[in-house]
């Protein structure tokens, strides 16, 4: 049987390469569907990646604790996704910080405020400039580098600011910016430190810092109408052993503190990652059903091929036949040559998909992953189209009556 | 192959084959009886139309759909599996087609070796018995011409290593000299006189009433029928005739004796 397979194989192969401007032309259709899910996939993971890459990097002993209650199934969580943050009125306070911030195993904690309004220089910021209230321990929580200068400090001034190195050249024309004024919502606040680039606008803490302003807690009730919002909370704890402990308790602390209310909810590891890359996969996955079209059109080519070849082999199937060919050698003969093409059409897509993915990511700030997952995929779906669409003219060719192919064209 | 010459290799009891529906309904084969023994030359004969081809379908298992009983070394026909018939096709029998039928996409070694696909030998040993049949007929050079690239006989005698590779208890030709000259006709036809010879049983459907010379038993269709039979007695040697019109009427004893 293992025999016959072979030399179905090289049957397959002589037969595509007597047809070969048909062949290519099957395999580049079949080769363009499998490429655009294969470049879909490999962004959208990599883009995913981005986040639970920082979640590691951070060392695997941070937590936060964002208001809403723990949703029941992932994908409330993108549904939500904006709006948790940015339109609920949040059920953290201060309290729950300073709570958190008493527990045992707590390195440190801060909160995270992000408001908008004006943002001015020597020119104005552009709208929808993130504005960061926190205090001094998220500079080491976050791993955030200051380039030039220095981080919040309580010794200083209040109305003092850090700015992205990306703002700065915004409103300044320059990334020497320390000591300059920016107006924010009105108030002066002098700068005393320049971010370090960090060139990834997708993050875990929802703001891409290398355009942001980030000023101390207590001027955030001035900037926002008196009213505190602490839209995250960020935990890191003494090593990666306690931080088990760490979430135990403050889930405990602060469903004391909330009344028994479960309106907050803390995550950690990849789940602090899931909302993001979970949103990622979702569109990932709208994207690619609309690419899947594209191959069901490669499996058709595929099938309209296969349907040329077993009429135009009619003989041919005769003779077989007469040879001593079973029904079931017939049907995988040319099975295997409509999986030859789908699988050449497989290969040859997922390669150009990473192709056209590195391509498109030189404009991206990330890259595409790779991974075998993607490649098993493709590989899965051309043999699945291979079969499916090359299903039925095989066993078209398989039930022709061996009398009547021998006769076609004497 | 191997089997012992006593059991008659193809008996055929009361065959009918129908064609059309209705009105339009007509036996192509309508009562065919005939015992054939191993290492028998048969040529059949017959206007066109009168089944002989037909008849040869039949026995070489690519027609289905028969009345009557078709026994095949001993097994009955109509039991068979389509895949069982196609395993007999491919162990006991060897086609020969007057258009030779090779595939013209393949070299003339992989045509040869074709038949040896389905039986599962591996690719080298399938070459290697493909050149050694390929020698026997003196082709050895052109194993690796493609089938456009040889005269009529050439590709004859190509067909008939691809028949004969299997090494099948039965030979179907049917006309193996249609398309061919007479010379060549006459090569063709020794050859498969040689083959007779080693002890093959040949059938062979013929219209060219020389060619029954190198015939052990002649068989003449009439309308789906047996007309004459020159003898179901095994490989009578050179007693075919020179006139097989002459010997008509010792057939038709022969027959009406038998039934």
């Amino acid at each position: 049987m293992k025999l016959l397979f072979l030399s179905h194989v090289q049957n397959a192969q002589q037969s595509l390469k007597s047809n070969r401007m048909r062949s290519v032309l099957t395999i580049l259709g079949m080769a363009i569907g499998v490429a655009s899910i294969t470049a879909i996939l490999a962004l959208s993971s990599g883009a995913s990646k981005i986040v639970s890459d920082q979640v590691e990097a951070l060392g695997g002993n941070i937590a936060v604790v964002r208001p809403g209650a723990p949703s029941e199934t992932p994908f409330e969580d993108i549904a939500q996704f904006p709006t948790k943050q940015y339109y609920t009125a949040s059920t953290l306070t201060n309290y729950d910080l300073e709570t958190i911030q008493a527990l045992p195993g707590v390195e440190a904690a801060a909160p995270l405020m992000i408001l908008t309004g004006g943002v001015s220089g020597e020119s104005n910021a552009p709208l929808n400039t993130p504005i960061v209230a926190t205090t001094p321990e998220f500079a080491t929580i976050s791993d955030l580098e200051v380039r030039d200068g220095q981080f919040l400090d309580p010794s200083l001034s209040i109305n003092t600011a850090v700015i992205g190195a990306q703002l700065s050249v915004n409103i300044f024309g320059t990334e020497q910016s320390i000591g300059k004024i920016v107006t924010i919502k009105g108030e002066p606040f002098t700068i005393i430190g320049i971010l370090k680039r960090t060139n990834s606008p997708i993050n875990y803490n929802g703001v891409n810092f290398d355009a942001a302003v980030i000023v101390n807690r207590e001027t955030s009730g001035k900037l926002n109408q008196d009213t505190l919002q602490i839209q995250q909370i960020n935990i890191r704890s003494t090593s990666v052993e306690t931080l088990d402990d760490v979430i135990v308790y403050t889930n405990k602390q602060l469903l004391k503190n909330h009344f028994d209310e479960q309106d907050f909810t803390v995550l950690s590891g990849d789940q602090i990652a899931q909302p993001t890359s979970q949103l990622f996969l979702a569109i990932a996955g709208t994207t690619a059903a609309v690419a899947a079209i594209s191959l069901i059109v490669g499996g058709i080519g595929i099938m309209n091929i296969m349907l040329v070849s077993v009429a135009e082999r009619t003989r041919e199937i005769g003779i077989r036949k007469a040879l001593g060919a079973t029904n079931g050698n017939i049907v995988w003969q040319f099975i295997i040559e409509s999986l030859a093409l789908s699988i050449g059409g497989g290969i040859s897509g997922y390669l150009v998909g990473y192709l056209a993915a590195f391509a498109i990511s030189t404009f991206l700030p990330f890259d595409p992953l790779i991974s075998w997952q993607t490649a098993a995929l493709a590989l899965g779906l051309s043999i699945t189209i291979g079969t499916l669409f090359g299903l039925y003219p095989a066993i078209r060719a398989a039930r022709k009556d061996p009398i009547d192919a021998l006769r076609q064209y004497d | 192959m191997a089997q012992s010459s006593h059991p008659p290799v193809i008996v055929l009891n009361d065959l009918k084959k129908r064609f059309g529906i209705g009105n339009a309904e007509h036996y192509a084969i309508d009562g065919i009886d005939i015992t054939i023994q191993k290492g028998e030359f048969i040529a059949i004969m017959g206007p066109s139309g009168c089944g002989k081809t037909t008849l040869l379908n039949i026995l070489g298992l690519l027609d289905s759909g028969i009345e009557g009983d078709y026994e095949l070394d001993g097994r009955h026909v109509a039991t068979l599996s389509s895949r069982k018939q196609a395993h007999i096709r491919s162990q006991q029998i060897g086609f020969i087609f007057q258009s030779f039928n090779l595939i013209s996409r393949l070299t003339v070694i992989e045509n040869v070796a074709l038949p040896l696909t389905y039986k599962g030998s591996s690719r080298l040993s399938r070459i290697k018995q493909a050149s050694a049949m390929l020698q026997n007929f003196h082709l050895g050079e052109r194993e690796y011409y493609m089938p456009h690239q040889l005269s009529g006989g050439q590709t004859q005698r190509v067909a008939i290593a691809r028949a004969l590779v299997n090494q099948p208890s039965i030979i179907l030709a049917d006309e193996p000299t249609g398309n061919l000259d007479s010379r060549t006709s006459h090569i063709i036809m020794e050859e498969l006189s040689d083959l007779h010879k080693q002890g093959n049983t040949i059938i062979m459907v013929t219209h060219n009433p020389r060619l029954t010379t190198y015939a052990s038993r002649v068989i003449t269709m009439l309308d789906g029928k047996i007309d004459t039979d020159t003898g179901a007695k095994p490989a009578k040697k050179k007693r075919s005739p020179k006139r097989p019109l002459g010997k008509k009427q010792k057939g038709r004893k022969k027959k009406g004796a038998k039934s």
